[in-house]
């Protein structure tokens, strides 16, 4: 509404600043300028109402040119050169076609011809030697259509005038709404303005008034004081007299002569005062002159446009802002005229001693929304802005707080477990400070060569891990994205899993200090070094005699399989264990480990099946090289199998009382390997 | 199902119901008795047949019994029909040996001649016309099957106790690639060694004890040159008889170590040489054999 409101206002001022014409002409400019910025960003949506306000030297339908006939229109327009109705015919054909139309005969029949100079009817027979004989003269019939179009031609033209007119008139109507609206409003305004002054001035008037009161009051009170004192010495005087009196009326000579002398004395003394006969206060009273400066300001100011008021942030529009810019976006308090506004933004941190120091940076901006980028990610920025026309500055707005997007999290791969049915994924959130919340995105990868299916969100994940259910025996691409109030960040780098066997890397810091890991995480070694007791780091998560390190088990209630790759010479122990199995024990020795232990006597391989300290006595005559091991924590066993084979070694009947963890030992210096993501192999079922 | 179909012109294979069909978890137990050819004698065996052998062929578990033991012992005492269902196996238990030969000595020893076939071909006299076992279970009674059941001649396997121990790991080892599966309960091992197998050998086999080697288990894994068997062994540590070095698997472990046959032998501590033990670890042999049977 404000384009609306500026143009009129322009039009306003153009009717009544008239002597001003040029400057104010300049200035329609400037704010055709603004107000052309915001209709081509107003362009792109379908404007809704086709009511359109228009600057009077500006819109072309407006623009009406009378119709004035090509010249004389009657005269020429059957001229020789007039070609709209006979195409382009010759002279010669002419004649040619009027001897054949000849009809009349002599001068008592009805006219044949027409001549088109003279505009008369004529005969054919007279055509060479008549007086029309110069002219143009065509039959009569000929004549009559080229009149009837030169009539249809002058009456479509009429018609197309009328249109114009009538869209004139259309628009002269919206106008007068427009400056009916105008006027409303400069009588609001004027009013509003007038009744301030109106205000002002009476004010003034009682304050005045009051003050004159006041002096008065003071110099009436001056005066009967002094009146007063006036009174009291005539008193005194009067007194005085009549003591004379009746000391001068005492018969008795003695008495008279011993009171007269003091009363004598009084009198001098008394005559001696002289009277004040000044008056204590002026008659004049002080006429201040009335100090009307700002009323005469407020005068000056009603016709100038009014400073526009502080205008309307607005909230935070969901998905606007990026992690490095946001979408800051205002709005007028009402249909005020603003040239600018002036755009004000400062970073909020969480440490409130750094904030006021920090000074707001200001920018000039002509619309009513502005992109601020180089930004932060995931950071809180408040805005305000104030608006700007040729009368002065808005105050400030209330201050805005936007956020940018967080940046997009980072997947921690070595963190990351599967099995066929679940997927539990873990990353860094990415930002410094906390995000809201994350969404985790699935697409599972079709068969036909990386077409991507549709992709599942999962919403407010609270922290940085999600457990995931998935199909088995499928491949999905895993995404991360942080979401606060500004919206959600880019997606992470993506994470493939495959729901084939189970996935899972090793808890390095679980290790023992003796045994080290391979890069890629899934072979460790005991190596024969003997390292010093002083050099081994141990922490309170690492295994301290066992040469042992677990691995990561995903909490799913399935079932799990992997295999271990060992070579004959190593004494190894591999199985499971609860997470807080006893970092000082050797697995299988007590109750929170199950294990499969391999011992290398001078005469023979020896295998045993360990829990609790016990084993059952079991011979193996061929010796296992790939050991495959089945978990299944519904039915409670724990299977361990000569993969090369098939061959089914042996199986713990166990009831998990939590989830276990994969877990690894080396007894002696050497290896072993780790084979993860294995389809298990259909014998396991059998168990 | 025909029982009793028109006597074969080639085989006599007239089959007599000696009792009436037991139901046991959804199939079928049954005993039969049959002409034998190779033991010149009726014989009878106990089948049993899952729900699944009603609707198609199934494979076949050889149960080899022991010493003293019947046709009926394992039927009756194993236990083994719930696992045989769920894996659709066909259980046959034959006897231990001819019967009713009318051979002098047959009867006067427990380990020795009735009951006590020890699953060989006997090439001496009096018993080589009829004891002729390790024919009669490796060839005979698999054709006398595969004409009256829906067995899947393919897919066989063996067990066995103690001398039935003895026989299946003996057939096994002797027809490479024959059975898929082997697994015996406290096998006799090593029988040249041991006191009961030199008494059988010597009066079936005849002094010379490279005779024996053939039917010896231990000697047979130590040339076995055939498919890769898997073979579970259980022993019950408490049995008498591995006490009194009758059983000897230690040496079939050493043998089968050696050349690399794999075995998985479990000494089951508490256990001795009955029945209950068989029955307490029925289910897992039977598992074995299903994995290597219905694969």
């Amino acid at each position: 509404m404000d384009l609306f409101g500026g143009i009129l206002d322009v039009i306003d001022e153009e009717m009544t600043v008239s002597d001003d014409e040029d400057k104010v002409e300049d200035r329609t400019r400037a704010l055709m300028d603004m107000y052309s910025l915001e209709n081509t960003e107003a362009q792109a949506k379908p404007q809704v109402s086709t009511f359109q306000r228009f600057s009077v030297d500006t819109n072309e339908s407006l623009h009406f040119e009378p119709y004035i006939p090509e010249g004389d229109e009657s005269e020429h327009a059957l001229g020789n050169d007039d070609v709209f109705l006979t195409g382009n015919q010759s002279v010669f054909d002419e004649s040619k076609e009027l001897m054949e139309g000849r009809t009349a005969q002599s001068e008592s029949d009805p006219p044949d011809a027409y001549c088109t100079d003279c505009q008369t009817s004529t005969y054919v027979f007279q055509n060479i030697t008549g007086p029309h004989k110069n002219h143009r003269v065509i039959l009569m019939k000929k004549a009559a259509q080229e009149i009837k179009s030169s009539i249809n031609k002058t009456r479509s033209k009429l018609e197309e005038k009328i249109t114009q007119m009538e869209n004139f008139a259309g628009n002269l109507e919206e106008i007068f709404i427009t400056v009916e609206e105008n006027f409303g409003r400069q009588e609001q305004n004027l009013e509003h303005h007038y009744n301030d002054v109106l205000q002002t001035l009476a004010h003034r008037y009682d304050e005045r008034a009051s003050a004159l009161e006041d002096e008065k009051k003071m110099k009436l009170e001056s005066l009967y004081s002094q009146l007063i004192d006036c009174g009291k010495m005539l008193d005194n005087s009067k007194e005085l007299i009549e003591q004379a009196q009746m000391v001068y009326r005492n018969e008795n000579k003695y008495s008279f002569l011993q009171r007269v002398m003091p009363v004598m004395k009084r009198i001098e003394e008394h005559a001696k005062k002289e009277p004040d006969l000044k008056i204590s206060t002026s008659l004049e009273f002080d006429t201040q002159t009335a100090n009307l400066s700002d009323v005469k300001q407020m005068m000056d100011s009603i016709n100038a446009v009014p400073a526009p008021s502080a205008p309307v942030m607005n909230p935070q529009v969901p998905n606007s802002a990026t992690c490095t810019s946001v979408r800051v976006c205002w709005s007028l308090f009402s249909d005020d005229t603003v040239e600018y506004y002036e755009l004000y933004s400062r970073p909020i941190f969480e440490d409130i001693t750094v904030e006021s120091d920090l000074e707001a940076s200001k920018l000039k901006v002509k619309e009513t929304h502005y992109t601020v980028t180089d930004l932060l990610p995931n950071a809180q920025y408040e805005f305000w802005v104030t608006a700007t026309n040729t009368t002065g500055i808005s105050p400030a707005s209330e201050k805005a707080v936007y956020m940018t997007v967080p940046s997009p999290p980072v997947i921690k791969p070595r963190e990351c477990t599967s099995c066929p049915d679940a997927a539990l994924i873990r990353w860094d959130s990415g930002n410094s400070n906390p995000v809201d919340s994350y969404t985790l995105e699935l697409i599972e990868m079709g068969a036909e060569s990386g077409r991507a299916g549709v992709t599942e969100s999962i919403v407010a994940i609270p922290t940085c891990e999600c457990l995931i259910q998935l199909q088995p025996g499928k491949c999905y691409l895993i995404y991360v994205r942080a979401v606060n109030i500004g919206g959600p960040s880019e997606r992470s780098e993506s994470f493939t899993v495959s729901t084939t066997g189970t996935f899972f890397h090793l808890l390095e810091d679980t290790a023992h200090p003796c045994l080290s890991v391979s890069e890629d995480g899934f072979t460790m070694f005991y190596t024969d070094e003997e390292l010093p007791l002083s050099e081994m780091a141990f922490s309170d998560n690492t295994f301290a005699r066992c040469v042992a390190v677990l691995g990561d088990l995903i909490p799913v209630r399935t079932k799990h399989y992997w295999e271990v790759e060992v070579d004959p010479h190593t004494e190894y122990r591999i199985g499971v264990a609860y997470e807080d199995t006893q970092r000082n024990a050797y697995f299988g020795g007590n109750n929170t480990s199950w294990c499969m232990r391999h011992v290398l006597t001078p005469s023979r391989h020896k295998y045993e099946f360990l829990h609790s300290g016990w084993t059952p006595d079991i011979r193996i005559t061929s010796h296992p090289l790939r050991i495959g091991v089945a978990l299944d924590y519904d039915q409670g066993k724990l299977s361990f199998f000569n993969a090369d084979l098939g061959q089914h070694l042996y199986t713990f009947d166990c009831q998990f009382l939590h989830y276990v963890h994969p877990c690894f030992a080396l007894d002696n210096p050497g290896g072993l390997s780790l084979r993860n993501g294995v389809t298990p192999p259909h014998y396991i079922s059998l168990i | 199902m025909r029982l009793s179909g028109r006597p074969n012109r080639n085989r006599a294979v007239a089959l007599c119901t000696l009792c009436f069909p037991l139901a046991w978890h959804g199939g079928v137990f049954r005993s039969f008795q049959s002409p034998s050819s190779e033991l010149k004698c009726k014989m009878k065996f106990a089948i049993y047949l899952p729900p699944k052998a009603e609707s198609s062929k199934c494979p076949v578990l050889f149960w080899l019994s022991g010493l003293t033991c019947t046709e009926q012992n394992f039927i009756t005492k194993a236990g083994s029909q719930q696992a045989a269902a769920e894996h659709g196996i066909i259980i046959v238990a034959p006897d231990t040996s001819p019967r009713g030969c009318n051979i002098e000595g047959e009867d006067e020893s427990w380990d020795f001649g009735t009951g006590a076939g020890f699953y060989v071909n006997a090439t001496q006299e009096p018993w080589k016309t009829n004891y002729r076992m390790y024919s009669y279970i490796t060839e005979e009674l698999p054709r006398l099957l595969a004409s009256n059941f829906p067995v899947d001649a393919e897919r066989m396997s063996l067990s066995g106790h103690s001398m039935g121990g003895h026989g299946a790991l003996i057939c096994a080892f002797k027809n490479p690639g024959k059975y898929k599966a082997v697994s015996a309960f406290a096998p006799i091992c090593n029988p040249m060694q041991c006191a009961w197998g030199q008494k059988a050998f010597s009066g079936y086999l005849g002094p010379d004890k490279t005779t024996w080697e053939a039917y010896d288990a231990t000697v047979l894994a130590a040339s076995y040159a055939g498919p890769p068997l898997d073979i579970l062994i259980d022993q019950g540590r408490d049995d008498q008889f591995l006490s009194a070095s009758q059983l000897l698997p230690d040496n079939l472990i050493a043998a089968c170590s050696q050349k690399n046959i794999p075995v998985v032998f479990r000494l089951q501590q508490g256990y001795d040489h009955s029945y209950y033990f068989v029955f307490s670890f029925i289910n897992d042999h039977i598992k074995h054999h299903a994995k290597y049977l219905n694969a």
